[in-house]
């Protein structure tokens, strides 16, 4: 896809746009749910922390940290995206890749079957999660760098082995809450998701984002080919090795609390990268915003559309996002 | 000053170059040329720092290329690929910025004053000005070579290293391509430029290395190192060179021989 070439000043103002647009968001996943609660009442629960209505009640204990959560999982997915298709230079790679989300969901639907506790879940799919990267990293490994084409086959390789073990699970296991919890966890949902897991997710997701943003330079170097990147002093090795780092952690981050959300870390990056271009500094902050408005949304329309049932996450994303990305990219081509 | 000494290239086990010793000095243009596969590119990666030699070593006044950083590499020595990438979604002053990548720490993300006063010099010594603000990707190939030279500027390196600059250009182009590798010589640096066609070598370079059969049969002017027999050991086939009366020399393969 070709990206347009964007002046500064319109970029701070496109990313000023989209952190109100990231505001209105939360707000409206906040007030959406199966009890609607008009935006005074959540503007009046964030500037009085400790109130005891019942609104005060729910919007602390229930809404707020799932928006935030949901945020921080569109965040971290989009900028694990980015990072991967910076650093392979492939507009198709997804965060997915390093293979960390099927090592989770793995590790989850063993979990399940052993009959491990629900709120245990988490962190046994972020250590799965990082576990399977690392496993994948080291399969790329060449001297003292990874090689992309051997990132991606041993990426590819393993989640379709660990996809393989979790369809022998849903298979074997009895028609219980176990495949039931297992495709729960296949399908993406923040559903009893709570400040607790927020804190830890945000924490490791910090550091990757933290890390990311660091990482911006050398990933602009990186798109003018490896070569000419080390050309130009980039040290490409340490370059790979802390992209695939920062992604794996941003990624297990994410699936960790919420499961397999697709979709948002191959797509938000294309969308970034029309709206501010292509430069890493300004394209990896709107990737963050675009890709926390986005699940916000999707898991506000996930409780709005059939209360008080909640459709799973990731299904929502892609049956909404990916015919409306569709028809945004293919429309314009051919208009 | 590069200097090679007794240098062997080697992918693996596979030794293709031996016993290469030359120095570029400051203030001329070096060409190297030679068949396919003989190992231009790669030494052009050696005297950049980008290949470690099998044997000898490739000093920068003095010091020993490994024993730099990178970083301090990239600001005494600018390397242009051959074949650069189309790069999406960047104006090509946004591009030629990425020269400026060796001298900014990886907190700054905005440039330095100096660093858009180097930027806006190698616009201007490439003719690129008024394309500044233009995107890249809609660029003829032509100005896209004169932007990867533009953004090798951009580093203000001392020594500039150009592998094939005028492939795909028509000869209008590789002229112009070539005045800026000349231009940036006489302001007293070092060019070394990987070339096919001897004739461009012979009117741009002021020494050319030859390379054949696994050695460097010649590094010299033009007339000494464009040899009849030194040709057609490099190429295996019978390359006729012609002195003009202005003291060039032109040379043509003859396919009837």
């Amino acid at each position: 896809m070709v990206s347009a070439v964007h002046s500064s000043s319109r970029r701070a103002a496109t990313l000023c746009a989209l952190a109100l647009v990231f505001a209105a968001a939360l707000a409206l996943g906040s007030g959406v749910g199966a009890v609607r609660y008009p935006p005074g009442d959540i503007v009046r629960a964030v500037v009085h922390p400790f109130g005891t209505s019942g609104a005060d009640q729910v919007l602390w204990m229930l809404r707020f940290p799932r928006v935030l959560i949901a945020a921080l999982v569109g965040a971290a997915l989009s900028l694990a995206g980015a990072l991967l298709q910076g650093m392979l230079r492939n507009p198709l790679v997804d965060p997915y890749l390093t293979g960390a989300s099927a090592g989770a969901a793995c590790a989850v639907a063993v979990a399940l079957v052993l009959g491990l506790a629900l709120p245990a879940l988490p962190l046994v799919a972020f250590v799965a999660a990082l576990a399977t990267a690392a496993f994948v990293a080291a399969l790329a490994r060449t001297g003292s760098g990874i090689s992309a084409e051997r990132l991606i086959l041993a990426g590819v390789s393993l989640s379709a082995l660990f996809a393989g073990v979790v369809t022998l699970v849903l298979v074997l296991a009895p028609p219980s809450s176990t495949s039931l919890g297992i495709l729960a966890w296949l399908g993406g949902s923040l559903s009893g998701r709570g400040w607790a897991e927020l804190s830890w997710a945000a924490l490791y997701a910090l550091v990757g984002g933290v890390a990311a943003l660091a990482l911006a330079p050398a990933l602009n170097a990186l798109r003018l080919g490896e070569e000419r990147a080390r050309a130009l002093g980039v040290n490409v090795d340490r370059a790979h090795w802390g992209i695939v780092g920062s992604a794996a952690l941003l990624t297990a981050a994410a699936v960790s609390v919420s499961g397999m959300v697709g979709f948002v870390g191959l797509i938000v990056p294309h969308v970034a990268r029309r709206m501010v271009g292509s430069d890493a500094r300004w394209m990896l902050p709107a990737c963050v915003l675009v890709g926390a408005i986005l699940v916000v949304a999707a898991d506000a329309l996930s409780r709005a559309l059939v209360p008080p049932i909640e459709l799973p996450l990731g299904v929502l994303l892609s049956l909404l996002g990916v015919p409306a990305f569709l028809y945004l990219t293919f429309h314009r081509r051919t208009a | 000053m590069i200097d090679v000494r007794g240098v062997a290239l080697a992918y693996g086990e596979c030794v293709f170059l031996r016993g290469v010793s030359l120095a570029l000095r400051p203030g001329e243009v070096l060409a190297l040329v030679g068949p396919n596969g003989v190992g231009k590119t790669t030494l052009l990666r050696a005297m950049a720092g980008l290949h470690v030699p099998a044997a000898g070593e490739i000093a920068l006044d003095g010091r020993v290329l490994q024993g730099l950083t990178a970083r301090a590499r990239a600001r005494e020595i600018a390397l242009v690929s051959a074949d650069g990438p189309l790069v999406e979604g960047v104006t090509v002053r946004e591009l030629v910025s990425a020269g400026r990548l060796p001298y900014r720490p990886w907190w700054r993300w905005s440039p330095a004053p100096e660093d858009a006063g180097a930027v806006s010099e190698a616009l201007a010594h490439t003719q690129l000005t008024h394309h500044a603000e233009r995107p890249f990707h809609a660029l003829s190939s032509g100005e896209r070579q004169r932007v990867w030279i533009a953004l090798a500027l951009a580093q203000r390196a001392r020594t500039l290293l150009l592998d094939e600059p005028t492939s795909h250009l028509d000869v209008r182009h590789a002229f112009e391509a070539l005045r800026l590798v000349r231009a940036f010589a006489a302001r007293g640096h070092a060019a070394a430029v990987v070339l096919h066609d001897l004739n461009l070598a012979a009117a741009f370079a002021d020494r050319i290395a030859l390379l054949g059969a696994g050695r460097l049969l010649c590094c010299g002017a033009p007339q000494e190192a464009l040899d009849e027999e030194l040709l057609r050991v490099a190429y295996g086939v019978r390359i006729d060179v012609q002195r003009q009366p202005d003291g060039r020399v032109v040379a043509f393969a003859n396919p009837n021989a």
